[in-house]
């Protein structure tokens, strides 16, 4: 009967210990910033703690949609709209539900939630993002006891299901990297997670995006070649060779099935709310490839725009910026194509919008 | 099924709620269904070798212990221990052979080799059913007449594939008065099931990385920093995985009300080799005194044939590792420690020097046993002679290992140091309840912090 006790004991004093440091935001607090839990952390907190004045759109999606709230805010009194960003390097659609749920949890703090995806043909890719081995580590943060059988089981491989599964309830497994680099220098962590606390936003908010173009770069399609400047980089040839030039993947409808699911969570969280999902498609890059996707008149993004509080901006919105000089590589704007990327999401979105009310 | 696997777990509790919740007469009945579940799960195809020894020794023994005539006895002990070394043979030793033979006749090396799997744990069941049949030859044991009893003293799962190996009397004292754990052994079986856990995941993984990385590419790691502290890694792998192990399965037998013998005693704290075989992988050293050292003559016949004696004991005990010549001279190493600190005073080796002294030797003594884990861990002798050529050549960059894993050595030392003077792990069963819990809370968050939880990395002796 003592063991019986004692083993039990030891079992409710584990779990309450790693309950209050891990599923409470006592661990968060001090994550590395660089870190991917720390990364999406730092963003989060910003736009949580961010003072919203007046009527407020909020930017979500990867590291492509690079809205600079700093250029929009600059005609907030013209158009009446504030405008943030949790757009996250890496983050796929399941992640943006789980930020947007965090982010947003009555569904009412936005007026407009902005996303930008790749494709409104749910163009397929070659890796499954059911299995997106980042989506834990980003989210594990945010990932409650509740969502452990949803979120653990929305992985296709069963070894990324066990550690979900696992990860959910002992969240000491997930942040256990981070746990290792703050024992090796203690010191430093808490200084810098401190100065990230302090000053992330501004880091963030005052961003310029880097002046590196693609101007020098040309592709034949004919001969399907790309021709690079001698001192290109030899990584950003591969990349561009292998997005402009490699065969599609082949369509499986598995990115389609993946993006209704999580396209449709974020709907259903803002289904009876006054806020309006904007979705734009992104532009495409320095150079688009002449076989794009088959249209898809059923896909996730097609279909979701039939709901009332749904709207697509037009698919050719961006297609003036899809020049070299704007692009810094294979897919991602550089300063120069963010600007008129910002400013022309400002006008089109507070258009779509009216007036506020 | 590694034990250190969420699978294994599993299938413990069930295996010990199912032993609980059951009848007493059907109990035996499920530890020897488990077991076999156990080793199937590895390979069921090699389920017919474990029962084939099994009942040729369950057989060898009734029978030696029908016969009377000395001759017939003899008879019987020869075909069991032939039956068990030849599977042995067979299976760990047949390429090993096979290459020196191809060797000697100038052909291919691998002219005569096949492809052989070694049965799991087959070094470590035979070496337990050998000592049973001896026993039983000797008159020291009586034999079993169920043969349920029998295959369960084989095949119990805590110990079936890594040891420690256990007497048959050690066993069937435990199994024919069986009583269920009192509430500190149930404690004491967490305990070490716990501690087991965290030696294999928060320690000995963490040093498997430094020291793979150290042994599979010595041309990136040149000088002494690299090289010291490649088998200082190895030294600390080798030993918290497999006392990791033991102690799980101390802790597992526990808890189904088993007594195993202790089988490391801290040996890095020997202040000799000597001391440190008394430390080491005790139930093997056990068994190689009392079936072969002391069988070949021991110490009765003079300093030579001892020597003699000593060092055909540690190269047996080094083959017995694995079929490659380093284990071979891995433990004719040893049998040369042993015996030249048998020239320089056996006493001298034998009782713990004065506190002054003791540091120095204890140091010593892990220098020696480190250099000797060269030959364990190298793939190859050219590797292990480089290896040690490196380790005395005072170039090159820094060491391996990472500060925090050094602090984790250093309160593992701590540790160790109260063991040795405490017995603390008995005294947390036995104290106060929140010394236990926060023990507990301790050790799971090392494991669950600290530990490589990503994969499972098979324990080291497995091989053997």
């Amino acid at each position: 009967m003592r063991a019986a006790s004692v083993l039990f004991a030891s079992v409710i004093a584990f779990a309450a210990i790693e309950g209050a440091v891990f599923h409470t935001g006592l661990y968060p607090w001090i994550l590395n910033p660089d870190a991917s839990t720390g990364y999406v952390e730092t963003i989060l907190r910003n736009e949580i703690k961010r003072p919203k004045t007046g009527p407020q759109i909020l930017g979500i999606g990867d590291s492509r949609m690079l809205l600079l709230p700093r250029l929009s805010n600059r005609h907030t009194a013209e158009t009446g709209y504030t405008f943030g960003t949790i757009a996250t390097a890496g983050a796929s659609p399941r992640a943006w539900y789980y930020m947007l749920r965090d982010a947003d949890p009555t569904s009412r703090r936005y007026r407009a939630i902005v996303i930008a995806v790749e494709s409104y043909d749910d163009a397929e890719r070659w890796n499954d993002e059911n299995d997106n081995n980042e989506d834990l580590s980003y989210l594990i943060a945010r990932l409650q006891l509740s969502d452990w059988w949803e979120f653990s089981r929305s992985y296709h491989d069963p070894d990324w299901q066990w550690k979900a599964a696992r990860g959910i309830f002992l969240k000491g497994l997930v942040y256990k990297r981070d746990f290792q680099d703050l024992l090796l220098h203690p010191r430093s962590r808490l200084r810098y997670a401190k100065l990230n606390r302090r000053d992330a936003f501004s880091w963030n908010y005052n961003y310029d995006g880097p002046p590196d173009t693609l101007a020098d770069f040309h592709v034949d399609w004919a001969a399907k070649t790309l021709i690079a400047p001698p001192n290109a980089d030899p990584g950003l040839v591969q990349k561009l060779k292998f997005r402009l030039l490699d065969p599609l993947p082949a369509e499986t409808g598995n990115e389609s099935r993946y993006l209704t699911h999580w396209l449709g969570k974020i709907y259903e969280h803002y289904r009876s709310s006054p806020t309006r999902l904007i979705f734009l498609r992104l532009p495409r890059g320095g150079f688009v490839r002449p076989d794009q996707p088959r249209y898809n008149p059923h896909s996730s993004v097609r279909d979701l725009s039939m709901e009332p509080n749904v709207t697509l901006i037009d698919e050719h919105f961006f297609d003036s910026l899809e020049k070299p000089e704007f692009f810094r590589d294979e897919m991602h704007l550089n300063g120069p194509g963010m600007v008129p990327f910002s400013l022309m999401i400002t006008q089109e979105v507070s258009r779509i919008l009216g007036p506020p009310r | 099924m590694l034990f250190n696997t969420p699978q294994f777990f599993v299938f413990l509790l069930v295996t010990i709620g199912l032993f609980y919740v059951s009848p007493k007469r059907f109990r035996k009945w499920i530890l020897l269904i488990a077991s076999y579940v156990f080793y199937m799960s590895w390979n069921w195809r090699f389920t017919p070798l474990l029962l084939s020894l099994t009942v040729i020794d369950y057989v060898a023994a009734i029978w030696m212990e029908r016969v009377e005539s000395p001759s017939r006895r003899k008879l019987f002990l020869v075909a069991s221990l032939a039956a068990n070394l030849g599977f042995l043979g067979f299976f760990k030793y047949y390429n090993f052979l096979a290459g020196m033979l191809a060797e000697a006749l100038r052909k291919d090396p691998h002219a005569f080799a096949r492809s052989i799997v070694l049965p799991l744990g087959i070094s470590f069941h035979t070496f337990q059913s050998i000592s049973y049949v001896v026993d039983v030859y000797r008159g020291e044991q009586k034999a079993i007449r169920n043969p349920i009893d029998y295959a369960l003293f084989i095949a119990f799962f805590p110990q079936l594939v890594a040891g420690p190996i256990v007497r048959a009397r050690e066993f069937f004292a435990d199994y024919y008065l069986w009583a269920p754990p009192i509430s500190e052994e149930t404690l004491r079986g967490v305990l070490w099931i716990l501690l087991g856990l965290v030696k294999k995941m928060a320690l000995a993984d963490q040093f498997a990385q430094i020291a793979d990385s150290y042994f599979q590419n010595l041309a990136a790691h040149p000088g002494a920093p690299a090289a010291w502290s490649g088998v200082v890694a190895f030294a600390m792998q080798i030993f918290f995985d497999f006392s990791g192990y033991t102690d799980m399965a101390i802790g597992m037998a526990l808890l189904l009300g088993f007594h195993f013998p202790t089988n490391f005693r801290r040996p890095y704290l020997a202040f000799s080799i000597t001391d440190f075989w008394h430390r080491w992988h005790i139930s093997l050293s056990r068994w190689l005194r009392d079936y072969l050292y002391i069988p070949l003559g021991g110490n009765r016949h003079g300093s030579l044939m001892t020597y003699r004696n000593l060092m055909l004991t540690m190269l047996l005990g080094g083959l017995w590792h694995g079929a490659s010549w380093n284990f071979v001279i891995w433990g004719g190493y040893h049998g040369a420690l042993l015996g030249l600190e048998r020239v320089f005073g056996r006493k001298h080796f034998q009782e713990p020097p004065n506190w002054v002294v003791y540091p120095f030797r204890v140091l010593i003594t892990f220098l020696l046993v480190c250099i000797g884990w060269v030959f364990f861990r190298a793939t190859t002798l050219h590797d292990s002679t480089y290896v040690i050529q490196q380790m005395f050549i005072w170039h090159g960059k820094a060491g391996l290992i990472p500060v925090w894993l050094t602090c984790m050595v250093a309160a593992s030392l701590a540790i160790a140091l109260l063991e040795e003077k405490m017995e603390w792990i008995e005294r947390l069963a036995h104290g106060p309840a929140w010394g236990y819990v926060a023990a507990v809370v301790t050790l799971l968050f090392t494991v669950e912090l600290i530990g490589v939880t990503e994969k499972a990395v098979p324990f080291v002796y497995f091989q053997f």
